[in-house]
């Protein structure tokens, strides 16, 4: 049970705020059908950041498949064998994005648009932005064991 | 010193601060964008001037210049004006803002720099001042502008400096 309100999971305290909680959960349900970057990319940048974030639950969850090596080398990425290039470009701006989005460079961001383009490094933004929150929000509301449940 | 901007905004003038923007080039994020900060302002159970609060501390965490240049018209009309404003820079617990005021923005520091579970005395505050959909407002506006913000700091561009900006919630 979450401090903040009766519930939980992320979606049980999301639904008693309708109209707010819907429209959050649905731009995140969005991020997963973009056309600009995989969503097996995404999801290897989510789990990075539950990492970072050391939230279990969220390192737990599975929006989207990815290879059981790339999940166990996670941690290892830059010496790993199994990321290719537009993966390596995308994790390394997330780490980034993680501690100081003030800390990207011009090089973080035109390894991105390399593979990606310009609106790929926007939605790549986006998506972190909506990420770290949710990884956030399930910390801040004791929910680290169990964020997403429901889904 | 301002680096260049990482991608060109949209050639659209709009009005909309968000349409007109970088964001606006991925319109499959932007669909969902522009309701949900409309909803942010309008459907939940804090004021204007309680989530523009919120918001200008997280803008000043993230170092968005943006974000602490703006002004939302309807945070004014609710009672923030630029004495109050003032207030909410790091010393902001020995200021003249209410108890209420103080809790948000320990809320919001919460949120940012120790994302966690708050410890029992602030949880205790925060319970007998709010509402449990109060709280729940006030981490999903956290949440919102930080991703946003963090994403316009990302982008790039940014100037070193900009004037007070008043504007109105882009719909």
């Amino acid at each position: 049970m979450s401090w903040i309100a009766p519930g939980d999971d992320r979606q049980a305290l999301m639904n008693q705020l309708p109209g707010i909680g819907d429209r959050f959960e649905g731009l995140y349900a969005a991020l997963w059908h973009l056309p600009q970057v995989p969503a097996a990319t995404l999801e290897l940048c989510r789990l990075r950041l539950a990492q970072l974030h050391r939230s279990e639950g969220d390192w737990l969850l599975e929006e989207v498949r990815v290879p059981a090596e790339q999940r166990s080398q996670l941690r290892q990425w830059p010496d790993s064998p199994h990321f290719d290039a537009p993966e390596r470009a995308c994790l390394a701006l997330t780490e980034v994005h993680a501690i100081d989005a003030g800390a990207i460079t011009d090089d973080h961001a035109d390894a991105v648009k390399h593979h990606f383009g310009e609106v790929g490094l926007v939605a790549l933004l986006q998506a972190l932005g909506v990420f770290d929150g949710m990884i956030r929000l399930g910390l801040v509301w004791g929910l680290a064991d169990s964020p997403g449940q429901s889904r | 010193m301002a680096g260049a901007a990482r991608v060109r905004a949209p050639d659209s003038s709009t009005g909309n601060v968000i349409r007109d923007s970088a964001l606006g080039i991925v319109p499959q994020t932007l669909a969902h964008y522009l309701p949900l900060n409309a909803a942010i302002w309008d459907d939940g159970p804090l004021n204007a001037a309680e989530i523009e609060i919120a918001r200008l501390r997280n803008a000043q965490q993230v170092g968005c210049v943006l974000c602490k240049a703006v002004r939302y018209d309807i945070a004014i009309e609710a009672g923030l004006h630029e004495d109050k404003v003032q207030m909410i820079g790091g010393e902001f617990e020995l200021s003249a803002l209410t108890p209420r005021e103080k809790l948000i923005i320990a809320f919001t520091d919460q949120y940012l720099n120790n994302p966690g579970v708050p410890a029992l005395q602030l949880r205790r505050q925060l319970q007998a001042e709010f509402t449990p959909q109060e709280l729940l407002h006030l981490s999903l506006v956290v949440a919102y502008f930080n991703g946003f913000s963090r994403c316009a700091v990302a982008l790039g561009g940014m100037p070193d400096e900009m004037p007070r900006t008043e504007i109105s919630v882009p719909r």
